[in-house]
């Protein structure tokens, strides 16, 4: 009976765990707590940290149960992340959210969005430097785009190997915008450019809203077909909820595709980062990357609103920039947060909404760029 | 291989480079396209009214004094016209939220941008009172 007892223990998580695996569930606890104390993107950190718990739940290897074992459900549930599946439905349930509005009207705004992927190829220039294969430095310059479904995307084509690292700092990151931004924007403007108000937009017509999705769709994917799969739902998306006349599928696409997708991409990035795959001087590195793209994409652009503004008679207020990156709409939240600390009655955020959708436009592309030159 | 040598070992700089470049002049040109779409749009929607608007401007001789000013709408004649008859019906000097509020109740097209760009051509100036003046003449 004692000896029953002894093999049971040997198989319980208590006996296969070593203290890496209490570091990755600390993690998670840290990512859990973040979504539901702190409310940092809770619809990206509760599954992302939960995943965290059962993917380092010690087990034993060849009973099917790691996400990493072929047989296992969970690796089941993976292969949506690593065939590049889920991204791009996430990309479909983004398009049915959002209104292209503001861009339409200041379709000059576009250009911060552009800006703000210098993030991307300045740290795929880094990763470079520190010794990355080009494939995999090109998946975590894409973190500077700040946009986890492209950063997946991108990663599940050209370096699978760094998926849940480069998942979990994308996301990271994405959750911390408010952290991050705030310190470079109010580093690089000055009070007099915080206070500077925007004008209100031109009204854009149903027929505008209706035609944008398909022209933008054709201009992109024809600069940049290897941006199809995400642009391609990004807009399709768009359409449908723009055109009125199928309203249930962009219903559909907008609340159960979206939702569904989350919870499984979530969960499975989270569980991917087994402490054994995940804790290593590689991922360490891609963390400190990560974070210098993001400071990197936000500065960019910043500072080209700045520029911007050298040349425009109507100025725009240059904390639209930090927008740029498509941490949609969390970092339109920041420059209005940001703008309404210096002034309460100046309103950003519907100005900041477009540049954060030319940044998402702008990353997918990015995305395309180095899929097809390194892939 | 570590730094620059792995940079240039893998064409880094050109990659980074050209895929900026591309990034910018996608964007750029959805910018632009967007920019020109809602007067494209306005064009094909109001296309009988520029189409007569030219037949009619072809067929009748313009005043000098009420030739299209640059920065006019297309239409700008008419418009003046139905202006000027609205001020006719007022007393000079007349008061400009007065004009504003028959020109909205008369159902005109744009009326605040309409008075702005009549003031603007100076066709409309103060009289230094507070009241305004209608200066042009049919």
């Amino acid at each position: 009976m004692g000896q029953l007892f002894l093999e049971f223990f040997s198989n319980t998580g208590f006996a296969l765990a070593d203290y890496r695996h209490f570091i990755m569930i600390l993690i998670g606890i840290i990512f859990i707590y973040l979504g539901i104390a702190k409310h940092y993107e809770p619809l990206l950190l509760v599954p992302i940290g939960f995943g965290i718990l059962v993917g380092n739940i010690p087990v034993f290897k060849g009973l099917g149960l790691g996400i990493y074992e072929d047989s296992s459900v969970l690796h089941y549930l993976y292969m949506g992340v690593t065939s590049g599946v889920y991204p791009p439905l996430i990309f479909l349930g983004i398009g049915a959210l959002t209104d292209f509005s503001t861009m339409l009207a200041r379709p000059m705004l576009m250009l911060l969005g552009a800006a703000a992927q210098m993030g991307i190829f300045l740290t795929f220039l880094g990763a470079l430097a520190l010794g990355f294969a080009p494939n995999e430095a090109a998946a975590i310059g894409i973190i500077g785009g700040a946009d986890g479904p492209t950063a997946i995307f991108l990663t599940a084509k050209l370096a699978p190997h760094l998926i849940g690292p480069i998942a979990v700092a994308a996301y990271s990151y994405m959750a911390l915008v408010p952290v991050i931004q705030p310190p470079i924007m109010k580093l690089l403007t000055s009070r007099k450019e915080r206070l500077i108000r925007m004008e209100e937009p031109r009204e854009v017509s149903k027929r505008e809203k209706i035609i944008f999705p398909i022209m933008g769709f054709l201009l992109c994917c024809f600069v940049a077909p290897a941006a199809l799969p995400l642009l391609g739902m990004l807009f399709f998306g768009n359409l449908l909820k723009e055109c009125v006349v199928a309203e249930r599928l962009a219903q559909a696409a907008r609340t159960s595709v979206i939702d569904t997708v989350t919870i499984l991409l979530g969960l499975t990035v989270g569980a991917s980062t087994q402490a054994d795959v995940f804790l290593t001087p590689q991922s360490v590195g891609i963390f400190i990357l990560g974070a210098t793209a993001f400071g990197v994409a936000t500065a960019s652009g910043v500072i080209f609103a700045k520029i911007m503004n050298l040349f425009l008679k109507t100025k725009i207020n240059p904390l639209l920039g930090a927008a740029g990156v498509s941490a949609v709409p969390d970092s339109a939240r920041v420059v209005q947060m940001v703008g309404q600390a210096e002034d309460p009655n100046n309103f950003l955020l519907m100005h900041a909404m477009a540049p954060n959708i030319s940044g998402v436009i702008g990353s997918a592309i990015g995305a395309g760029i180095l899929w097809s030159f390194v892939g | 291989m570590y730094g620059l040598e792995n940079i240039s070992a893998h064409n880094g700089w050109a990659i980074s480079l050209v895929g900026m470049t591309i990034v910018f002049t996608g964007l750029t040109l959805l910018s632009l396209t967007i920019a020109q779409l809602h007067k494209i749009l306005d064009l094909w929607e109001n296309k009988d009214k520029y189409i007569n608007n030219r037949n009619h401007k072809t067929l009748t001789s313009t005043p000098a004094d009420v030739a299209p000013k640059p920065g006019m709408p297309a239409e700008n004649l008419e418009t003046i016209r139905q202006y000027k008859m609205i001020v006719d019906r007022l007393e000079q000097p007349f008061s400009l939220p007065k004009l504003l509020d028959i020109a909205v109740k008369i159902g005109l097209e744009r009326p605040h941008s309409t008075i702005n760009t009549l003031l603007v051509k100076k066709i409309i100036v103060s009289d230094g009172k507070g009241y305004f003046i209608w200066k042009l003449q049919f």
